[in-house]
């Protein structure tokens, strides 16, 4: 294990608490605070995985997770961001697309076959002849991939969420995002910082140099930092990455728990009045042959690396850098013993005069204008060739290590993915973000700031610029944040795409795809001339870095190549997630949110197996026999019962309260007569029926009505939306989950019910279709009905939730005698398709109308006035004869039932069937069907075809309806 | 009659130390080892009413004015009177002896159409705050207000009643058919809150001290 620096201000680590974890089969020990990357190096790893295509080494590159080059396996989920992921005890990680080991990979002799694999190969290489695709994609599969995921992987931890609100969201916490927070809060308004990183400070935290008056940047970071966590109206998010930015500032993210936590992870989705994003930089990777080479690494890696996790990269270090970052991180490296023989600065000037001096100082040769052109070393960098970036003069040099470095580019992903533009700016040499969404700012090293202090101002402008969206502030605030920017210095000049000529067969501008700077030509010179489409063909940008590595090359790239005079090319766009996620993350804790009804344990408890219908669980079977046919029999032979709460049930009231049930039932109501009960549909405006149910008269302008289980929902909606130009005074109430109900079925059903009630239920005392209203035990509020959707003597007996449980009990004791049993949604569907009563949405869809399943009785023709939803369309469809229409059928020859859904044919689809069972009760098998009008006779025959039939067509034949009962004596005895 | 009893939707998984029957509940006042909060009390047993009529300004339920502006609540004499709309309005009775209820037709006993839970204590929006994105914390609204919005993913009517600390609580209601799933989603986030099952009496001290 290499020994760590303990004694570093910077620090994140704790060296005295070892975490052991194990790493191909054997235990390692790394520190408390180390990412699973940071102790894998500490133990000496340099190749983490090998790449997608090529099976090339990779290793630590940016620290951040910008590619997929130190992605693992841990606790066997693939695809782990080592760089970002804390080390936890007992880890196991494990190396991922290896065939061996990821220092010996068997596949690593594909790197030399890249002549093979131009750009879109596999478009033009393997679709001719078609057949050896098959063949060729389950080779390419094999080699190629980034882990592999068991179908049935478990994923492990916990799983939160939150939706917190706040005025101002600010993204990204470092100095400006921090001063950001601050400014607005001021203001008092509720802030909420997130960050990336563990901890905040930004690129000052780990940077021990000068920030002003002899205070360091890490100081500086330190002190901001609890001068936020001190501020009671800001809400800190700490490693938490943000994913998406949405239109009306919805932010999302999720945040990794930590051992206090309760959660492994949670996702957060944020309401905010207004947004800052000041989310930095990152590290443009500079171009050269084989720039991902185990060693190669950014610069802020490297300093990272030592000063924040107290890991020197390696002993000698060459740097090819861009910026003035490199030229810190390598005096700061210097300093902690890293043997420097040469730094290459693209730059011929402009470099910060104390930093050269501080090169100086320490006799670190500083090479202007020079760029690295190739790394040699096999598996890991052993020296690098540079050279001047003309070509004209060059050497190599060893190292173990090379900080390479091209400049930065603007971490503009949480603005662009709401709607943001971008364009290229000739000095900061960025895509910067223009025509920000409203109530959204920027701020920081992402505008191309380099200065400290302007980072900050422009920080505390955008807070200020926040809380003025807020109406939080004045405009005399916004005006002074403004001058205190301008007196600061403004951004800094970037560095231009600076590349030594090469090849590029193995330079890398995307590592997750291993596309090359030759397959960009290659994409180029086929005509794919933009990143879009370059990216599609080429690959680049594709892999699960989102686009970190290629980023903003690309688009430079691709204009250099095609030599465009003016850089009008954007970066290829970028959307949600912008860092990958768990999907475990995105399901967060997943409630099940189910109604139940009153009698749910009691269903249970007597063996109901449930099914989800709608927004509720219902007892669907009350035994393994699915056809239910001892429920069946015993409804038609004895009694049983039914828990029916699930159904709407609503009291409407008012003075117009008539015209508004006029206005949606398509029967002419106002001739209810009280104590009756009044069957009856609803229609939409293509008089396609959307709901049916009973009416009742409860007084003066005040009703009772039932609806479907299935439009409960929407009925007071649909209600008020075709009343809402009337101005009518009336009024609604839900009382679907107030009200139980008992569905009491079967010949002995009368016999039952008259020991539990004190009222005559006697076919004169309590007729069919008459409604009662009566007390059981002088205690039980029942409204009860006759009626008789299954077939039988029927009370439907709608019951206060509370009760509804003592009543059941209670008819469940007096039916013993009569071997009353419970019966499932699955009988009462087959009783009450033998007696061919419809159930809507099973005998209908949503162009069936109400005269297509024949329910045109319901339909009060005379009824006038009332502008009845539907009726006008009815009135047309009346003469249509080529409607479907809903019929009877038995099978032929005693053959089965088909199934839901088959479809009616001969040679064209001519109809499909609704419902159809094996009826018990009739002894053949019979069903409903919509079929087209010509096929709604009596005695046509109908040829079934099921899914996987194979071509084996089943018969039956149109009969008249009600298959079961036809005078309905059964019901109204 | 003795044997009658009326159920409510919601069932702790707790066992009560005082219970007391009232009108055919059996309204659980204490649960073994309560804690010290935040509590979860189940209130299915009070009554709630809905008032809807065009001409709401003219009703004073109970004696109360109700609250001129929707998403406004005032809690007097024991009642909370909840503005929801222009017509409409909720009637809570959170305190006090058996009332009866107005004769008039505009009013619908609704106590048996939802489940009715209180949250109380200092974490109460901490939890909330993973089952819904509403702002119970907004300060510009002034405490008692109503929310009507998802509370994991399930309409609710929610009704801050104050935020004050250790004192902070609020009501809740929803179709009672969700009362086992909302209460499971409920215990489960407050699980890391130290979230229990209180009885009413708890409750009762609490609007007591508001």
């Amino acid at each position: 294990m290499m020994s760590r620096f303990n004694h570093l201000p910077t620090l994140k680590i704790d060296t005295s608490d070892k975490i052991p974890f194990t790493y191909r089969g054997k235990t390692y020990y790394g520190t408390k605070g180390d990412t699973v990357a940071t102790a894998l190096y500490a133990n000496g790893v340099r190749i983490y995985a090998r790449s997608l295509k090529y099976h090339r080494p990779r290793g630590l590159y940016s620290m951040d997770g910008e590619c997929s080059n130190t992605m693992m396996e841990i606790n066997g989920t693939p695809n782990v961001r080592t760089e970002t992921t804390l080390l936890k005890p007992g880890m196991v990680i494990k190396e991922q697309n290896v065939k061996g080991s990821a220092k010996n990979d068997m596949l690593g002799f594909l790197d030399k076959m890249d002549w093979a694999m131009p750009a879109g190969f596999y478009y033009d290489t393997m679709h001719k002849p078609a057949k050896i695709w098959p063949v060729a994609m389950k080779q390419i599969r094999k080699a190629a991939g980034i882990g592999k995921l068991s179908p049935d992987h478990h994923m492990p931890g916990k799983y939160d969420e939150i939706y917190p609100t706040c005025d101002v969201c600010v993204i990204g916490g470092g100095p400006a995002g921090m001063k950001a927070a601050l400014a607005a809060a001021e203001k008092g308004l509720r802030v909420i910082l997130i960050e990336n990183r563990p901890w905040l400070g930004g690129h000052f935290d780990y940077r021990t140099t000068e920030y002003v008056n002899r205070q360091t940047h890490h100081d500086r970071a330190v002190q901001l930092a609890k001068e936020v966590e001190n501020t009671d109206n800001i809400r800190v998010f700490t490693h938490t990455a943000n994913v998406g930015t949405y239109n009306n500032n919805l932010i999302t993210g999720f945040q990794v728990g930590t051992e206090k936590d309760s959660f492994t992870e949670r996702y957060i989705e944020i309401r905010a009045n207004s947004v800052v994003v000041a989310t930095g930089c990152i590290e443009r990777p500079l171009l050269f042959e084989n720039n991902e080479r185990p060693g190669v690494m950014q610069a802020g890696c490297a300093l990272r690396l030592a000063n924040t996790y107290g890991l020197l990269p390696g002993k000698t270090g060459v740097f090819s850098i861009g910026h003035d970052l490199g030229l810190e991180a390598a005096v700061a490296l210097h300093d902690l013993g890293m043997t420097i023989p040469m730094i290459a600065d693209i730059r011929q000037d402009g470099q910060d005069p104390s930093l050269v001096k501080a090169l100086a100082d320490r006799k670190i040769p500083l090479q202007r204008g020079w760029v690295a052109i190739e790394v040699h070393g096999k598996k890991q960098v052993q020296k690098v060739t540079l050279k001047s970036v003309d070509g004209a003069v060059g050497k190599t040099v060893d190292c173990d290590v090379l900080v390479a470095s091209a400049g930065f580019t603007p971490l503009t992903g949480p603005l662009v993915v709401n709607q943001a533009k971008q364009k290229y700016d000739p000095h900061t040499n960025f895509f910067l973000p223009t025509d920000l969404p409203r109530k959204m700012h920027a701020a920081g090293r992402l505008l191309g700031f380099e200065n400290s202090r302007t980072i900050e101002a422009s920080g505390h402008l955008a807070g200020i610029q926040a809380a003025y969206d807020c109406e939080s502030c004045s405009i005399a605030d916004l005006g002074e944040a403004k001058k205190a920017m301008e007196s600061l210095p403004g951004p800094a000049r970037g560095t231009k795409l600076v590349m030594a000529p090469v090849k590029g067969r193995k330079t890398f501008i995307c590592f997750d795809e291993d596309t090359s700077i030759k397959n960009i030509k290659q994409s180029i010179d086929k005509g794919f001339d933009v990143p879009e489409l370059i990216k599609r063909f080429s690959g680049a940008g594709l892999g699960p870095g989102q686009a970190g590595i290629p980023g903003h090359n690309l688009p430079l790239f691709t204009a250099r190549y095609q030599a465009l005079p003016d850089i009008k090319i954007r970066p290829t766009t970028v959307r949600p997630p912008l860092v990958p996620t768990l999907i475990a993350t995105y399901a967060g804790t997943n409630h099940t949110m189910l109604k139940r009804t009153p009698i749910d344990d009691l269903q249970r408890k007597d063996g109901g197996i449930f099914r989800n219908i709608g927004v509720w669980q219902r007892a669907r079977y009350f035994s393994r026999d699915f056809t239910a046919k001892k429920e069946i029999e015993n409804v038609r032979n004895n009694v049983g019962m039914l828990d029916g709460s699930t159904l709407g049930k609503f009291r409407i009231h008012g003075p117009d309260a008539l015209n508004a049930l006029q206005r949606v039932y398509v029967s002419d109501l106002s001739k209810i007569k009280e104590g009756r009960v009044k069957y009856t549909a609803m229609c939409n405006d293509d008089g396609c029926v959307i709901d049916d149910g009973v009416v009742i008269k409860l007084g003066e302008n005040d009703y009772y009505f039932s609806t479907s289980t299935g439009r409960a929902g929407q009925t007071i909606e649909w209600i008020r939306y075709h009343t809402r130009y009337d101005n009518w005074d009336f009024s609604l109430v839900n009382l679907t989950d107030a009200m139980g109900v008992i569905n009491l079925s079967g010949p002995n059903a009368r016999k039952v019910l008259e020991k539990v009630v004190d009222i005559d239920v006697s076919n004169e005392g309590f007729g069919f279709s008459e409604y009662k209203e009566f007390l059981v035990a002088d205690t039980i509020p029942v409204k009860a009905m006759r009626l008789g959707f299954v077939g039988e003597l029927s009370y439907e007996l709608h019951v206060s939730a509370s009760y509804m449980k003592a009543l059941w009990l209670m008819l469940w004791e007096a039916g013993k005698e009569f071997k009353i049993q419970n019966f499932g949604v699955e009988a009462q569907n087959v009783l009450r398709m033998e007696k061919c009563h419809v159930i809507l949405g099973q005998e209908s869809e949503q162009r069936t109308n109400l005269l297509d399943i024949g329910m045109g009785f319901l339909w009060a023709r005379k009824k006038t006035g009332y502008k009845t939803v539907g009726v006008a369309a009815l009135a047309q469809a009346q003469q249509d004869n080529t409607r479907l229409k809903l019929v009877g059928f038995k099978m032929e020859n005693n053959g089965r039932a088909p199934r839901d859904g088959a479809l009616i044919v001969d040679d064209r689809i001519r109809g499909h069937v609704c419902t159809a069972r094996n009826s018990f009760s009739l002894n053949e098998a019979v069903g409903m069907a919509l079929v087209e009008g010509d096929m709604s006779q009596v005695g046509t025959r109908l040829a079934f075809y099921e899914d996987e039939c194979n071509g084996e067509l089943i018969y039956g034949t149109v009969v008249e309806t009600p298959f079961y009962d036809p005078s309905g004596q059964r019901m109204k005895m | 009659m003795k044997d009658i009893k009326r159920y409510s939707p919601v069932e702790f998984k707790v066992t009560p130390l005082k219970i007391e029957n009232r009108d055919h509940w059996d309204v659980v006042l204490e649960y073994h080892n309560e804690g010290d909060g935040p509590w979860l009390v189940d209130l299915c047993h009070r009554p709630r009413l809905d008032l809807q009529t065009g001409h709401l300004n003219v009703k004073k339920p109970f004696g109360i004015t109700i609250p001129a502006i929707p998403g406004q609540s005032v809690l007097e004499k024991g009642f909370l009177i909840n503005r929801m709309n222009r017509i409409q309005s909720s009637i809570y009775h959170l305190g006090g002896d058996a009332v009866e209820i107005p004769n008039e037709t505009e009013y619908t006993d609704v106590t048996e159409a939802t489940v009715f839970l209180a949250i109380i204590g200092a974490p109460v929006f901490a939890i909330c705050e993973k089952l819904s994105s509403l702002d119970f914390r907004d300060k510009t609204r002034e405490t008692p207000f109503l929310l009507q919005g998802p509370f994991s993913h399930v309409p609710c009517q929610i009704v801050t009643l104050s935020r004050d600390g250790e004192k902070s609580g609020m009501v809740l209601t929803c179709s009672r058919g969700y009362a086992k799933d909302m209460v499971d989603a409920i215990v489960h986030a407050g699980e890391e809150f130290g979230l229990k099952p209180a009885g009413e009496k708890r409750f009762s001290d609490w609007i007591d001290s508001l």
